[in-house]
């Protein structure tokens, strides 16, 4: 479900390498279920921007980047969150941005792409939109040439058995607000902002090069058709023909599984956490408007009182006071930024559509084997 | 790739240079677990390599076991090097630098050994070899692993793994040779990358190279197709069996019998009542979800507004409050109060 890219944007569409989705795949399973973030390295050719690899960002030593006393004490809730921030926020951190740098000083001595293309995160069951992804990505797309997209690798969906990877961009008009930085009531009312025109979607395709397909044509598959297999003696035997035994590409079924509720659990859990974040910022606005309001009932007596005042002082011929004291005696609220309510709109609507697309397959796969458990169903 | 032969387990032969201790470890046989992603890597680096040269050659990195009777290949890099008739030259900053490098991303990885990507092994090979496996620099006092990978275009992607023993007669003979002792390797594929590689591998039967990214229905389209094919082939062997065209196999039958078997047997109202349950559960979970959506939706707008509608909002909050839990306000979608604030003519909440 990929949006279409304004006409004008300068990517429209991302080609992986299969050597970049390996390695993808690797480092987020291999940390989760902390966020795995690096970066890719690729050529960008006309529209199309083609990543050829990638490499993760070392994580950030608490240590000394908090300074925080009780970062050293893995017992303290703290510490958690704060882990988790700093992962995510390795993208834009000088020190992966130098690390960067001199990575693919190196690589491209060995004849890899040496642009930095963009970066990657991975989440589960959906749950990337947040400010610190908006963040690195404002950060990618501010640095030159402005070809950069960030890849979002899902492990939670993937590990169902339908591999989840996705490409955003911001799209120009987030962009230009973020510059402003700026995302007040009327700031967003001017620029007609909504929540649904933060990301892009881009399209993604994966590409091999000649040696790795035929490598690929090489791995064991199903028997040709003209090799001899001989019938099995005994059901042993079955079990511990080479043939079948340990075959990587063979047909992967998992996503045929029946069981909905763990991933359709989690995701509804996720969802009534945006929801409740949701409430939380408009409890926020509400509150900044109420306070707004009696600072400004509050303005309008003084001035009132003030008139008053002036009009005696004229009768009795004093000089008025002057009426814009009101200024330096009442201080107005400031408004709470209205990013985080945005962040969490997108955040459950990309929930939404995992529901969506979840159900549907899931509806398609019980209709199915209803017919076939029931007798006499036609098929 | 390598399943299929067998291995001597040989005890290795010890360096020259007595090992004080001895340990039983040092001399235990070896085995090479190869992560896919590895491989892809260096099959990349061999399509990269610069025209002139024939191999090239890079570091492998992974994690040995306790006793380092198992190594596991989980990463690699290209290390640049020249090679012409007479002498080798690599650049062994660079591996140093990107060892660094790379350890700082992923601390469990240690240097367990190199790769070239052609299967040959010659005077260059062993000295490389003995460079890795030195003291300080190199894997000492675990053996270094040798990976080759044959990349030549037409033929069989082929790869071996090897550790070393030195040989030689005399102690300057002994640095450039080598005994390259042949060790069972398997390229493992673990759950995670199978749906990716299930990916990539869809592309190798198409002209461009090329896949898109499927979606969830796509994925399962397929899945459907490939067992309803498994099952054509299956009854097709059945019904020529009962033709007595094709020859009976009491193993087959008792297999198909037991797979069969799996199916349950309950009765039609049972499945009738749990797959109306399980229904119900998934369609309400899509209903409401649609209802929160359209709540945010035009929560978020009449808030951005701020104009009036207050119906609207309480009837957003209202509905999204019937969801789960009591613990949601009525009229969620916030009332306002505005006092001499002249607000805009606002937008009304689209759906």
């Amino acid at each position: 479900m990929a949006t279409v890219p304004p006409a004008e944007s300068p990517v429209r569409e991302v080609q992986l390498s299969a050597l970049v989705v390996m390695r993808l795949i690797k480092h987020s399973t291999q940390v989760w279920p902390q966020p795995a973030t690096g970066c890719l390295v690729g050529m960008d050719v006309g529209a199309q921007l083609q990543i050829t690899n990638s490499f993760p960002f070392p994580a950030s030593n608490p240590d000394n980047t908090t300074g925080n006393p009780n970062a050293t004490n893995p017992a303290d809730p703290y510490h958690q969150a704060d882990q988790l921030a700093l992962a995510l926020a390795a993208p834009r951190a000088k020190s992966s941005v130098a690390y960067q740098n001199e990575m693919i000083k190196y690589l491209r001595e060995v004849n890899v792409d040496a642009q930095g293309v963009g970066w990657y995160v991975s989440c589960s069951m959906g749950n990337f939109v947040n400010a610190s992804f908006v963040e690195n990505q404002a950060f990618y797309q501010r640095a030159t040439g402005e070809q950069t997209v960030a890849l979002v690798f899902d492990v939670g969906r993937s590990s169902q058995g339908s591999l989840t990877l996705k490409a955003y961009r911001l799209s120009p008009s987030f962009m230009a607000a973020c510059k402003e930085n700026k995302f007040t009531t009327e700031s967003i009312q001017k620029s007609n902002l909504r929540y649904q025109d933060i990301l892009i979607e881009l399209p993604v395709a994966i590409h091999n090069s000649h040696l790795l397909t035929s490598y690929l044509h090489q791995l064991p598959t199903s028997p040709t058709a003209d090799t001899d297999l001989a019938l099995p003696a005994s059901l042993n035997e079955l079990h511990r023909n080479p043939h079948l035994a340990s075959n990587p590409l063979a047909p992967n079924l998992d996503n045929l599984d029946l069981s909905i509720d763990p991933f359709l659990e989690k995701t509804v859990d996720q969802l009534l956490d945006s929801i409740e974040a949701h409430q939380t910022e408009q409890n926020n606005a509400q509150y900044y408007q109420r306070s707004l309001a009696r600072e400004q009932a509050k303005i309008q007596t003084w001035q009132l009182k003030r008139k008053q005042e002036n009009a005696l002082r004229v009768q009795q011929k004093q000089t008025p006071l002057p009426e814009d004291e009101w200024q330096k005696l009442f201080k107005l609220p400031v408004e709470p930024s209205r990013l985080e309510a945005m962040l969490v709109g997108r955040q459950v609507e990309q929930y939404a559509r995992q529901i969506d697309g979840f159900g549907a397959v899931v509806s398609g796969k019980m209709f199915g084997v209803r017919g076939n458990l029931l007798p006499g169903e036609a098929s | 790739m390598g399943d299929s032969h067998n291995y001597l387990h040989l005890a290795r032969p010890l360096a020259p240079a007595p090992i004080a201790t001895s340990q039983s470890s040092v001399t235990a046989p070896v085995s090479v677990t190869l992560q896919p992603q590895a491989l892809f890597s260096i099959i990349d680096h061999a399509s990269r390599r610069p025209a002139d040269q024939e191999r090239v050659i890079g570091t492998l990195l992974g994690t040995r076991s306790e006793d380092g009777t198992e190594v596991s290949v989980t990463n690699c890099y290209a290390v640049p090097h020249t090679e012409t008739a007479e002498q080798v030259e690599m650049d062994m900053d660079y591996q140093k630098r990107m060892l660094d490098l790379h350890l700082r991303a992923a601390p469990k990885e240690v240097l367990v050994g190199w790769y070239a990507t052609s299967g040959e092994l010659n005077t260059f090979s062993a000295l490389i070899q003995n460079f890795y496996s030195q003291q300080g620099e190199g894997t000492f006092p675990h053996p270094a692993v040798h990976l080759t990978v044959s990349t030549v275009a037409g033929q069989d992607v082929e790869a071996n793994t090897y550790i070393s023993a030195p040989i030689g007669v005399t102690a300057e003979r002994a640095a450039d040779s080598c005994l390259f002792i042949p060790v069972p390797h398997e390229i493992k594929y673990d759950e995670a990358s199978k749906s990716g590689l299930e990916l990539i591998a869809g592309a190798r039967d198409r002209d461009d190279r090329t896949q898109l990214m499927q979606t969830d229905l796509e994925t399962l389209e397929h899945a459907i197709e490939q067992v309803l094919e498994m099952l054509e082939r299956v009854s097709n062997y059945v019904s020529d069996v009962l033709d007595e065209e094709q020859q009976s196999s009491t193993a087959l039958g008792q297999f198909l019998l037991n797979t069969l078997a799996l199916a349950p047997k309950v009765d039609a109202e049972d499945i009738e009542r749990d797959f109306n349950n399980h229904i119900q559960d998934v369609l309400l979970i899509d209903l409401s979800n649609r209802l929160a959506t359209a709540a945010i939706t035009m929560g978020g707008d009449t808030n951005v507004a701020g104009s009036g509608g207050d119906q609207q909002k309480q009837q957003g909050g209202g509905e999204r409050g019937g969801e789960r839990g009591g613990q949601r306000r009525e009229g969620g979608g916030g009332q306002q109060q505005r006092s001499g604030q002249a607000g805009p003519g606002g937008r009304r909440g689209e759906q």
